[in-house]
């Protein structure tokens, strides 16, 4: 590295490090005890329903993880496309959780094979194949196969993967160098960026997430996602960051005004998602059309209802009225308190999204075994990162936005 | 300002209002106001430029209690919202909106979120200028030409002289010290306080322009002029339109109004000549009409390609059919008018009363009239016939005035009655009748229940279906008073066929009977004692 840098090259903690094989074993165990756990949701009486119930829950907490790269990854480029200068010494964390996203792809190979290997109705109703679904759905199975299906999951993640990596590798690149161009250069390709991943992401929730229930549809079900992924991101920001500094790592390059505006980016999603998720209801609740609120219905009953009602206390009105003030956003403890919260209902939001179906009903064991595989899937996360993150510095070391980042004041 | 010469009464020598420093840039400028601080001023202030940095802390400016205004003002917002919309839809005025319940939260959240905001943002905005002391239409320190740079280049401190440590020496020394380019003293401005009377006077005289055009609308709304009206918006007053004896241009025979397109059938035209559909029976009535003469009508139609000079057309001149749906005008021509006083009278001779009617119509007039009635209301009912029987087409009316339509009445049922027709007529008996008439026919529906609780005075009691003159009425007028009404009935030829109709009437005639039996009527075999216990629930 060059010694003109303002911050001191930092890296994760080597206790944090050391923990990854350990965090990567005990997470694969919760995943398989998530497995046999949700087997026996259905009973005696229904073992299907447990094997779907485990697919569901697995995809839940796969894209707890994903929403929250897929996040970091829109926040690295709007800071890009707007020239933000105070968000340079918090943008490599970003960078580092968007270069997760490979290993998304990984843990959807179980996904992948089972829509390619068997025609099980588990996870995705459409995968049983013509003939085996409602008259609806066998109208929509030249879009929903297998095959397509396959196709446009890898290209979706191509455009992620592409994204993130290519940010990253620049970004790497002018710690070396210390050359301004490539800021330009990130600049200039994050426009681009944004709408090709927000493409991706619009339609990959369409794919990945709404086709579970493939009679139903709804446009805005994209943006939610996006809604809940950029506010599960902030959240993490918030955490991890609250974390390294208790590990001594980025005292000085990231300080009580960047954790500020991070604290305002979460409290904007918050009040984002709370309004996307209300326009999607308003619009289906008004019209009151059976193919449209059949989604509702599943959710509106089977102990679901009040999981749809913990959502709009705990992932809109609480957060909200908690960290509304100036004061509640400069107090680290607070804030990264909050911030777990909010975690935890974005886990209750994708189960809500994803785990309720006329058949899956709200239960004590079904809560456990998707709480386990959410444990298991959090670990392999951070694992992951520990693994992926390695010796990469916490901070861009040669960023011309650097000095405006230090001296950054959010004012009164 | 610098003109202006102090008046020589001031003896009062300017008034210090505080000391501002200038500096370069705002380093100086904020460490300037840590040592004035530091030295124990609290009144002092900065004007920058551009936001300074740190320029908070180091004037000790507390927190402002901006959001706290926001906050209660939005959270008013709320509850003024939801308590607005469940007081309106579900408390004063409940109303259902697509099915959804009164209180219906979904619905309400929208205009909430809209409330809160407003109610917040507007709050904030003049709680900003509340705290603030806005507006402000002048400062003193704008007396200093030099301050004009604050907004430029330059930053200035100040002590105000209000402050409790204020000493004006040892505020110009502590601000010499800190590296100042400039220190003065602000004093009052000394230009004049008068507001200039030309001022005034502009004032007065926009007011007054503003009231002008208000006058000349209030004037001309309150008198009339042989002009016609000011026309700011043209809106569709001026359109190449005529009324309906104008001459026009647009057409080649000058004419307004138009023939009918050949082939209109007019509303009512089609199938008049039915007894079915009708409920009496047209030839029998046009037999005893009496042979109309070419002047008996004032208006004519046109027939198509009948070609015809734009000349006015001379009145009668050409044969019409009979217009069923309006009452004849009157004619001034018809020398054996008997009722020419009374001009809404069909041109009819008395002699025609031939048909079915046996009583004479004055004694039925009387009876419609209801004797227990208040006289009012007995006016009422004869004025709602008379309404009534201008609706008969070509009525051969008795020639009294306000009398009964005096058709051929279809003395029987044109269709046949069967047990499947009555059953139907039953249905729609009680589906359209039994409001008023009663379930049974004695005029005692829950409507006119309800409207006898009330006794309000104006309401006219349905007709039982069992008194006498209504037993002995024909079937065909009872049919024709169900396609026409009565009174305050109302039509139902457009809300039942005449299947449905003559259904109706069959039932009547099943209900009158029911309550007049005599036990010839009892079919043999029948255990009369048995069956009536059973009836007894009536």
């Amino acid at each position: 590295m060059t010694t003109n840098s303002m911050v001191s090259e930092q890296t994760l903690p080597g206790t944090w490090r050391n923990k990854a094989p350990m965090l990567l074993a005990v997470g694969f165990i919760c995943v398989l005890l998530s497995l046999g756990l949700c087997y026996f949701v259905g009973g005696d009486a229904n073992r299907a329903i447990g094997f779907s119930v485990f697919f569901r829950s697995y995809l839940a907490n796969f894209m707890f993880c994903l929403t929250i790269c897929l996040g970091a990854l829109f926040f690295v480029m709007i800071q890009h496309v707007a020239r933000a200068g105070w968000s340079a010494t918090v943008r490599r964390l970003a960078e580092l959780l968007a270069n997760m996203i490979p290993w998304w792809l990984v843990l959807f190979v179980p996904i992948l094979a089972m829509v390619w290997f068997t025609d099980s109705p588990a996870l995705y109703p459409w995968n049983a194949g013509s003939g085996n679904v409602s008259p609806l759905v066998e109208e929509k199975l030249r879009y929903l196969n297998p095959f397509w299906f396959t196709i446009r999951v890898l290209a979706y993640f191509t455009v992620w993967v592409v994204c993130a990596k290519w940010f990253l590798a620049q970004s790497r690149r002018q710690d070396e160098t210390g050359d301004a161009t490539i800021t330009l250069r990130m600049q200039k390709w994050a426009g681009p960026g944004i709408i090709f991943s927000a493409l991706a992401v619009n339609f990959g929730a369409f794919d990945i997430m709404m086709s579970t229930d493939p009679e139903w549809f709804s446009t805005i079900y994209g943006v939610y996602v996006f809604a809940a992924g950029m506010l599960g991101f902030f959240a993490t920001m918030i955490v991890l960051v609250s974390l390294l500094k208790r590990s001594d790592r980025l005292q000085r390059e990231v300080n009580t005004e960047h954790v500020h505006d991070l604290a305002k980016f979460q409290f904007g999603f918050i009040v984002f998602w709370a309004y996307i998720a209300f326009s999607q209801l308003l619009l289906y609740w008004y019209g009151n059309i059976p193919e449209e609120t059949a989604w509702y219905h599943d959710r509106w009953g089977n102990g679901w209802q009040y999981v749809g009602l913990l959502l709009i206390v705990g992932h809109f009105a609480l957060p909200f009225l908690a960290t509304m003030s100036r004061a509640s956003r400069r107090n680290q403890v607070w804030l990264a308190g909050w911030s777990g919260f909010i975690l935890l209902m974005h886990w209750v939001d994708m189960m809500f999204l994803l785990l309720p179906t006329e058949d899956i009903h709200f239960s004590a064991l079904l809560l456990i075994g998707h709480l386990v595989g959410w444990l298991g899937m959090v670990l392999l996360f951070s694992g992951l990162f520990m693994y992926r993150t390695g010796e990469t510095p916490l901070v861009a070391l040669n960023d011309p936005w650097t000095p405006a980042a230090l001296s950054y004041e959010v004012g009164p | 300002m610098s003109e202006h010469q102090p008046k020589p009464q001031k003896v009062r020598p300017p008034r210090s209002f505080g000391w501002t420093a200038e500096y370069d840039d705002e380093h100086q400028l904020l460490e300037a106001a840590r040592r004035v601080r530091e030295a124990g001023y609290t009144k002092i202030d900065a004007f920058t430029p551009f936001p300074v940095h740190g320029i908070d802390t180091a004037l000790g400016i507390r927190r402002t209690k901006l959001p706290w205004f926001s906050l209660i003002a939005g959270m008013t917002g709320t509850t003024v919202a939801l308590l607005l919309q469940i007081w309106t839809n579900a408390i004063d005025y409940p109303y259902i909106i697509s099915g959804k319940p009164y209180i219906s939260l979904p619905a309400f959240i929208p205009v909430t979120f809209e409330l809160t905001v407003l109610f917040a943002a507007f709050m904030t905005v003049f709680a900003m200028l509340g705290l603030n002391g806005l507006p402000k239409f002048s400062n003193p320190v704008f007396t200093n030409p030099k301050f004009d740079r604050a907004s430029d280049d330059r930053f200035f401190l100040w002590v105000d002289s209000r402050d409790q440590y204020f000493n004006a020496d040892k505020v110009r020394e502590l601000l010499e010290a800190t590296g100042a380019l400039a220190v003065e003293e602000v004093r009052e401005d000394d230009s004049p306080t008068q507001v200039p009377k030309a001022i005034y006077a502009a004032i007065a005289a926009l007011i007054l322009i503003t009231l002008i055009p208000g006058a000349i609308v209030l004037n001309m709304r309150n008198s009339k002029s042989p002009y016609p009206r000011w026309h700011v918006f043209f809106d569709m007053d001026f359109q190449p339109i005529r009324k309906a004896q104008q001459p026009t241009t647009i057409f080649a025979d000058g004419r307004v109004q138009r023939p009918p397109v050949p082939g209109t059938v007019a509303r009512g035209e089609l199938g008049p000549s039915d007894p079915f559909v009708l409920g009496y029976d047209p030839d029998a009535v046009a037999a005893n009409l009496p042979a109309q003469g070419p002047s008996s009508r004032l208006v004519s139609y046109q027939q198509d390609g009948d070609e015809q000079p734009p000349a006015p057309v001379e009145p009668g001149a050409r044969e019409q059919p009979p217009a069923p749906e309006e009452p004849p005008a009157p004619t001034p021509a018809a020398p054996d008018q008997p009722a020419s006083s009374e001009p809404e009278a069909p041109p009819q001779q008395p002699a025609a009363a031939t048909a079915s009617q046996e009583r004479p119509v004055s004694a039925e007039e009387s009876s419609d009239g209801a004797a227990e009635q208040t006289s009012a209301t007995a006016v009422a009912a004869t004025d709602d016939d008379a309404v009534g029987d201008e609706e008969a087409p070509g009525a051969v009316a008795t020639g009294d005035a306000g009398g009964e339509p005096n058709y051929a009445w279809l003395q029987t049922f044109p269709l046949e009655v069967t047990a499947e027709l009555i059953q139907q007529g039953r249905r729609e008996f009680e589906q359209n009748c039994a409001v008023c008439h009663g379930l049974a026919g004695y005029g005692d529906g829950l409507v006119a229940r309800r409207a006898a609780e009330l006794a309000q005075g104006y309401w006219l009691p349905p007709t039982s279906l069992h008194e006498q003159r209504i037993v002995e009425q024909p079937v065909g007028r009872l049919y024709y008073t169900i396609t026409h009404g009565k009174g305050k009935m109302a039509p139902y030829a457009d809300a039942l066929t005449p299947t449905e109709r003559w259904a109706i009437v069959a039932y009547i005639r099943v209900l009158q009977r029911s309550q007049n039996a005599r036990s010839e009527d009892v079919p043999p075999g029948v255990d009369v004692a048995a069956s009536a216990n059973s009836d007894n629930v009536r």
